[in-house]
């Protein structure tokens, strides 16, 4: 072997060792990209963002990848040179101990003399000598023939590249995994990734939430057949349904039921709303609840989608019951005869039975005792109405006088709690009359008090009026005045007649020593006003008052008009103007026809009237101050008013994000339900309008204008077609 | 509402003493102690600086004009079956936070009223429970250390022979909303108030409790 020969062999095994360099550089620099690349990838997935998938994100670690393999390359590449070869095949030569370093020498000197031919240094004079010595060529040759060159390449390229080798292959199966995880099932996905990650908070790259199912059992007593309904965004349940939301793909993250509306104001906040837990069923979730009697919403969220899902419930009604004979209440002179009994129930779900219920209470003042009598009862299976009849024997009945009976129809639902309320009827009384009250409504066994039989009615004064009108062409004007004046008079003193009745209802007697006229200075709720008669200001009011059974309003107001017209037309009379009389005189008639028609009978009696004289009570002559002042409560905000405003803020959602939008006008839809049947049907109105995704202006509009109070500004100067 | 009830209501209102109401139902004897409002009335104005209209009034139960009163009267003897009508109107006179107190005038656990109007209350308010004695209406104005006073009804063996030891009430939100009573007030303060000068402790006290409670709480 010659030494050219030598070279070459060992600037053969420098190219090698340079090569596994740049091999394991490349390998160490793939793997550190990659590794960068999945734990960037990893914190944005957990913090909610997507994935690094765009063509910049790998581009970035391309770079990266780059400056690694560029900084590991150039610095272990710079120092591989024929004399390090050399230098590396002596350290494998396994014959030579210790190490003779014959190779390394003559390379050096073989590479300082091809540096002279090509002119790039000076050469050592020693280094020729040393370059042709036979013994040293000898050593060199030995230690080439002695080292398996070969094998210690592979065995060193082995020790090299193992280690970034396994890297890049951990960090490639880690990428293939994802990649595998994400293109796969939700549910395995979720789980491997949470294993992966060891973080089970770690938000899942699952798929959104998609369509459901959704399946309503009624509660057994309602002998009805499971509904079930696609994929919906509310459903109607009676209370104590069963609900049932199933759809496919992993289970949701979050489940939360929320109670809506009028129910929702009176629950504390944390009692509001809860988290269901969804199950999984087959390769999909399903989530259940229990209908209540007010709407409820669920929120379902998964893969970054939430959708709203509403429950109507509603009460299971308690049966509607009406007594439809008798129709009123009635007094008996004896305890004979029969009585028929009719009513009618009805009931959302179904009748189970229905009677007639009956109270019979006995006594009188402070003693009274009742007891119970059932009849007529009849029994449903299921039926939504029906009606009852039964016939009431007052003699079997064993009533004696002065007994009530309170007459009242029952009926029951199927709802199985043993609380449940009944359906009633309103109760009818009939009462037994005593023997002795015949006597207590009886007028005084005295002749009627005689009338004022020269007094003309109001009526015959009309009529001779209108006659003496007829007349009028044909009399003279004197003729006129005395007949004129005459039925003046008459009406004048049946003008005073009225006043007495006035005054007499006020003070209870007329005639007695202490009477009341006009003028006599007491304060009657009436005065005197240039002849005719008003109310006097402190008794505007209303409201009876206790014990109180001379209202000026109802029944003194029309004798006033009356007596007023009178005046009036009396006036007229005497002015010789039997024309201008009869138009107040035809008032005066109709107020005396009212006043007549709003005369009551109380015969209960008038209890006592007790004023109590507070200035008395509390030691004090007259009130000395004003304390504190009640004021009106303010009211709670309008719903109508929170209404308006959270329609507005649904049709201003709608441009953005039409499903929130949606999901609004839904819970205020249901809300709804209960008061404002108009307001929740013009909401399903614009639901219906969006889902053709059509133009639901209008439909917003008109419910707006459902709610009421829409207030309009004056048209303004700039307004068209309106002039100012 | 119609124009007269929206004008007593206002009238109501205008004013601003408290008015004594009490409830006229289309059942029973709704005005079986006619004197009790003045008796209330009297002893209002005596023991405490309310501003107290001197006469009370009646108001029909069917009519919306009781939301213009914060304390509401029912008593009787024979039985209560409220009308629809009534059964709306005192629904929502008690979630606008008005105060029932309904008072047996048979003083008897087994008689009508008792059964009739607990069942027409538990169907309207709910059911009701008994009120501790150590409830602040004990408290509110005079001091009842053991609960509500003793009536002489109860003391003669009349009615059920029972000495109520507690009245029962339906509370909405910590407040009392409905106060029923067993123990025959009506009775013990149905006299004329000039009367109260023959007794050596005012025997109607407890009504200014329940004024009182009713307006401040």
């Amino acid at each position: 072997m010659n030494d050219t020969t030598i070279l070459s062999r060992v600037a053969g095994v420098r190219r090698v060792l340079v090569r596994v360099v740049y091999t394991r550089a490349t390998l160490l620099a793939c793997g550190v990209a990659l590794s960068a690349w999945l734990v960037v990838d990893g914190v944005r997935l957990a913090c909610g963002g997507d994935s690094l998938a765009s063509e910049r994100s790998t581009g970035i670690v391309l770079v990266f990848a780059l400056l690694v393999f560029w900084s590991l390359a150039r610095r272990q590449t710079r120092d591989i040179n024929d004399v390090r070869a050399a230098l590396w095949i002596e350290e494998r030569d396994t014959g030579a101990r210790p190490a003779s370093f014959a190779l390394v020498t003559l390379i050096e000197a073989l590479v300082g003399l091809r540096s002279l031919a090509t002119g790039v240094s000076t050469v050592d004079p020693s280094a020729r000598s040393t370059a042709e010595s036979p013994l040293l060529q000898a050593s060199a040759n030995a230690v080439l023939v002695r080292t398996d060159v070969p094998r210690a390449l592979r065995r060193s390229a082995r020790n090299q590249l193992l280690g970034p080798a396994l890297f890049l292959a951990g960090a490639l199966t880690v990428l293939v995994v994802g990649a595998l995880v994400r293109s796969g099932p939700g549910a395995i996905a979720g789980s491997v990734l949470r294993a992966v990650s060891g973080d089970s908070a770690l938000l899942t790259p699952i798929p959104p939430l998609g369509s459901w199912q959704v399946r309503v059992d009624a509660p057994a007593y309602m002998r009805r057949a499971p509904q079930q309904f696609g994929n919906v965004q509310n459903a109607s349940a009676v209370r104590g349904s069963m609900v049932q939301l199933r759809g496919p793909g992993p289970i949701p993250e979050q489940v939360i039921e929320r109670i809506v509306g009028d129910a929702a104001d009176t629950l504390a906040a944390a009692r509001r709303e809860r988290a269901l837990l969804p199950t999984t069923n087959g390769d999909g979730w399903q989530v259940r609840t229990v209908a209540t009697d007010g709407p409820v919403t669920i929120q379902l969220a998964r893969g970054g989608r939430a959708r709203l899902f509403v429950i109507e419930g509603r009460a299971d009604s308690i049966p509607a019951v009406a007594l439809l004979q008798p129709t009123r209440d009635s007094v008996f002179r004896t305890p004979e005869g029969s009585l028929a009994l009719v009513a009618s129930a009805r009931d959302d779900i179904g009748l189970t039975n229905a009677r007639f219920e009956l109270i019979v209470s006995s006594g009188e003042g402070e003693r009274f005792t009742a007891r119970t009598v059932q009849m007529g009862e009849r029994r449903f299976v299921g039926d939504r109405a029906g009606t009852i009849r039964a016939t009431m024997d007052l003699a079997a009945l064993e009533l004696v006088a002065g007994d009530i009976v309170h007459v009242r129809a029952i009926a029951r639902d199927a709802y199985p709690a043993s609380n449940r309320e009944y359906g009633s009827s309103e109760t009818r009384s009939f009462r037994i009359a005593r023997a002795a009250e015949y006597d207590s409504v009886a007028v005084e066994p005295a002749p009627p008090p005689e009338v004022d039989k020269s007094l003309l009615s109001q009526r015959m004064l009309l009529m001779l009026t209108e006659k003496l009108e007829k007349q009028r062409p044909r009399l003279e004007r004197k003729t006129l005045m005395s007949e004129a004046s005459k039925i003046g008079r008459d009406q004048a003193r049946l003008r005073r007649a009225v006043g007495d009745l006035v005054f007499q209802r006020l003070s209870g007697d007329v005639s007695g020593e202490h009477a009341h006229t006009v003028g006599d200075g007491h304060d009657h709720g009436v005065e005197q006003q240039q002849g005719k008669l008003a109310l006097s200001g402190g008794n505007a009011g209303g409201v009876l008052e206790e014990g109180d059974d001379s209202p000026v309003i109802s029944i003194n107001q029309p004798l006033l008009e009356a007596y007023n017209a009178m005046w009036d037309a009396g006036r007229e009379l005497e002015q010789g103007e039997p024309k201008a009389a009869i138009p107040h005189m035809r008032l005066a008639l109709a107020a005396i026809e009212r006043a007549r028609s709003a005369e009551r009978l109380y015969l209960r009696g008038k209890p006592p009237t007790v004023i109590i004289d507070i200035a008395k009570v509390r030691l004090a002559g007259k009130d000395t101050g004003v304390t504190n002042l009640r004021r009106e409560r303010e009211g709670p905000p309008s719903r109508e008013a929170r209404r308006a405003a959270r329609l507005i803020v649904a049709a201003q959602l709608v441009a953005g994000d039409v499903l929130a939008a949606r999901d609004s006008l839904a819970v205020l839809r249901v809300e709804a339900l209960g008061d404002s049947p108009a307001f929740a049907a013009a909401v399903a109105t614009v639901l219906a309008v969006m889902d053709r995704n059509g133009d639901a202006t209008e439909a917003f509009v008109g419910a707006r204008r459902v709610l009421g109070g829409v207030v309009r500004t004056d048209a303004g100067a700039w307004s068209r077609g309106i002039p100012r | 509402m119609s124009d007269s009830t929206r004008a007593a209501m206002r009238d109501a209102t205008a004013m601003d003493p408290f008015v004594f109401a009490t409830a006229q139902y289309e059942s029973g004897d709704w005005d079986s102690a006619p004197m009790l409002p003045a008796n209330v009335i009297d002893s209002v104005a005596r023991y405490t600086s309310l501003p107290v209209r001197p006469q009370g009034v009646s108001v029909p139960l069917s009519s919306e004009a009781v939301f213009a009163y914060p304390l509401l009267y029912l008593t009787g003897h024979l039985p209560v079956r409220f009308t629809t009508r009534e059964a709306n109107v005192l629904r929502k006179y008690l979630v606008r936070g008005g105060l029932l107190f309904v008072d047996d005038h048979n003083h008897d656990v087994d008689g009508a009223f008792h059964k009739t109007v607990r069942e027409e209350i538990r169907r309207v308010a709910g059911p009701l429970v008994p009120l501790p004695n150590t409830h602040e209406l004990y408290r509110s104005f005079f001091v009842f250390e053991n609960g509500p006073p003793t009536t002489s009804h109860e003391m003669n063996g009349w009615g059920d022979n029972l000495v109520h030891e507690q009245l029962d009430a339906v509370l909405r939100n910590g407040r009392i909303s409905v106060l029923y009573s067993s123990k025959d007030y009506s009775s013990e303060w149905s006299f004329h108030p000039d009367n109260k000068r023959f007794l050596s402790v005012d025997n109607t006290r407890f009504a200014v409790n329940l004024v009182v409670y009713a307006l401040t709480r």
